[in-house]
């Protein structure tokens, strides 16, 4: 999932289970759903490295992928 | 065949001059300063070349003042006239005004068009498209031996490694700069990923002694920044002027750098979100199964079946209690029966019909009756009799009988 969608899923659910009107087990099943989300998107974050590629115009527009030396 | 004019020198040289000044006239010339020189006279002597050629530049005491001290190197605009200077027969050029490019008619040029393109619309503010709050790929369109990437790239590892960049190549100064920064921008707006086109573009070069904006202020780049179908960010690295790209550009920054600030967001701000999310979440439920307990636990002490162990125990109790009074009934009230029947006991072992033998007496019976014999006419001769002593017992036959 998208980190912007991760997000979003996460605040909803924040909101829902603040306002404590759902039935126990929904709510638990709810709050363990958005720990996994929180925990996914932690490791995305953490997990990040910058990739860099060069676009080089070939014959006739063809588009190609070189990895630029980032050091 | 006409008789051939014969010039003096001063003849030819004032000729030559006159052809020059009014053939030419006055125009702007654009070159490098080389060998400046200060004549007492408060003359100004100068040399402006190019790649391929020179030029003797005079600038003479009086004129409008020189915008700038004079360095060799620096690139200039003089706006005369070509002469020749008669005593010496040398050609050279009278300047009335010299000033640094940029300046001047440059700038006059850039004010038209910034104008031109303003009235058109490529700098609405209607025009401006919104950035992706996070963006994952992110095009750059700049030189590949300049500082730019690599201070885009050192941002954006910090910052938001998440996103992947894609280096554009293209020249941005000297005279192709234009073409390939509109080629290169065309195919950053062409480009896709796995079916996904650039969030963003940053259009730039880094920053540092280049004077040269040129190819930033190039109506080609301009329009084809206004026509690139992803959001551009210009970062032109010039803290003075404003390049009409950054008119265009839907964000404008100040460096590479900062471009690639502006465009992320803060990977270690995102990651403190979801951990403060997260314990919102434990907070949210926790509240609701503290209020499930409490509900519980009401419900429990409402109830009779609380601590149903201790109903248990105290019902055991009391059977205890009353099991042990129903045990006193016999030690107590039924005391004297008991003492009675404990005589009564006594009594029946004296009359006990084993005692006796234990003295030495026996009992004998005849064989198949109950009752002892008592009286010897009772057996006939050979009858078989058995005798019953304290310990075992004899079966013998009767041999003799004596009555008495």
């Amino acid at each position: 999932m998208k980190i912007e969608q991760a997000l979003a899923k996460l605040e909803e659910i924040t909101a829902t289970l603040e306002r404590g009107d759902l039935p126990l087990d929904e709510a638990i099943r709810l709050f363990e759903e958005g720990l996994a989300l929180a925990a996914d998107t932690k490791r995305q974050l953490d997990a990040a490295r910058l990739r860099v590629d060069q676009i080089v115009e070939q014959a006739k527009d063809t588009l190609d992928v070189e990895p630029f030396d980032v050091s | 065949m006409n008789e051939q004019r014969v010039y003096t020198v001063s003849e030819l040289n004032r000729a030559a001059r006159g052809l020059l000044e009014t053939s030419l006239g006055d125009v702007w010339m654009k070159g490098e300063v080389a060998e400046v020189t200060r004549a007492p006279s408060g003359h100004l002597y100068f040399t402006l070349k190019d790649s391929e050629a020179e030029i003797d530049v005079v600038r003479f005491r009086g004129r409008a003042p020189v915008l700038a001290a004079l360095e060799p190197g620096m690139v200039v605009l003089a706006f005369g006239h070509a002469t020749v200077y008669e005593p010496r027969g040398r050609y050279q050029f009278v300047a009335s005004l010299v000033q640094p490019v940029g300046a001047g008619l440059l700038h006059a040029a850039f004010e038209r068009l910034k104008e031109k393109l303003r009235q058109e619309g490529l700098f609405d503010v209607s025009h401006k498209r919104p950035l992706p709050a996070f963006p994952r790929l992110i095009g750059v369109v700049t030189s590949p031996v300049g500082a730019a990437m690599h201070d885009i790239a050192a941002v954006l590892s910090r910052r938001w490694p998440l996103a992947r960049v894609v280096l554009f190549p293209s020249s941005v100064q000297g005279e192709a700069a234009p073409g390939e920064l509109v080629a290169a921008l065309g195919r950053a707006g062409r480009f896709t990923l796995e079916g996904t086109p650039l969030d963003l573009v940053i259009v730039g070069r880094g920053g540092g002694a280049a004077e040269d904006l040129a190819a930033f202020n190039d109506e080609r780049v301009a329009r084809a920044v206004y026509a690139c179908p992803v959001p551009v960010v210009s970062a032109v690295g010039h803290d003075i002027d404003v390049s009409i790209t950054d008119f265009v550009a839907d964000l404008r920054a100040p460096t590479p750098s900062a471009a690639a600030e502006l465009t992320t967001p803060d990977r270690a701000e995102i990651a403190e979100s979801v951990r403060r999310m997260a314990e919102r979440l434990r907070v949210a439920v926790g509240t609701q199964l503290a209020s499930v307990d409490r509900v519980l636990r009401s419900a429990l002490r409402a109830s009779l079946v609380r601590e149903p162990r201790r109903l248990v125990e105290t019902r055991e109790q009391k059977l205890d209690f009353l099991v042990s009074q129903l045990l006193r009934v016999p030690r107590e009230a039924l005391a004297p029966q008991v003492a009675r029947l404990r005589h009564a006991e006594d009594l029946l072992r004296l009359t006990d019909p084993r005692r006796p033998l234990e003295r030495g007496y026996s009992i004998t019976f005849v064989e198949g009756k109950t009752t002892p014999l008592r009286l010897a006419a009772d057996v006939v001769l050979g009858q078989r009799v058995e005798t019953v002593l304290a310990k075992g017992r004899i079966q013998s036959r009767v041999e003799g009988v004596r009555e008495e």
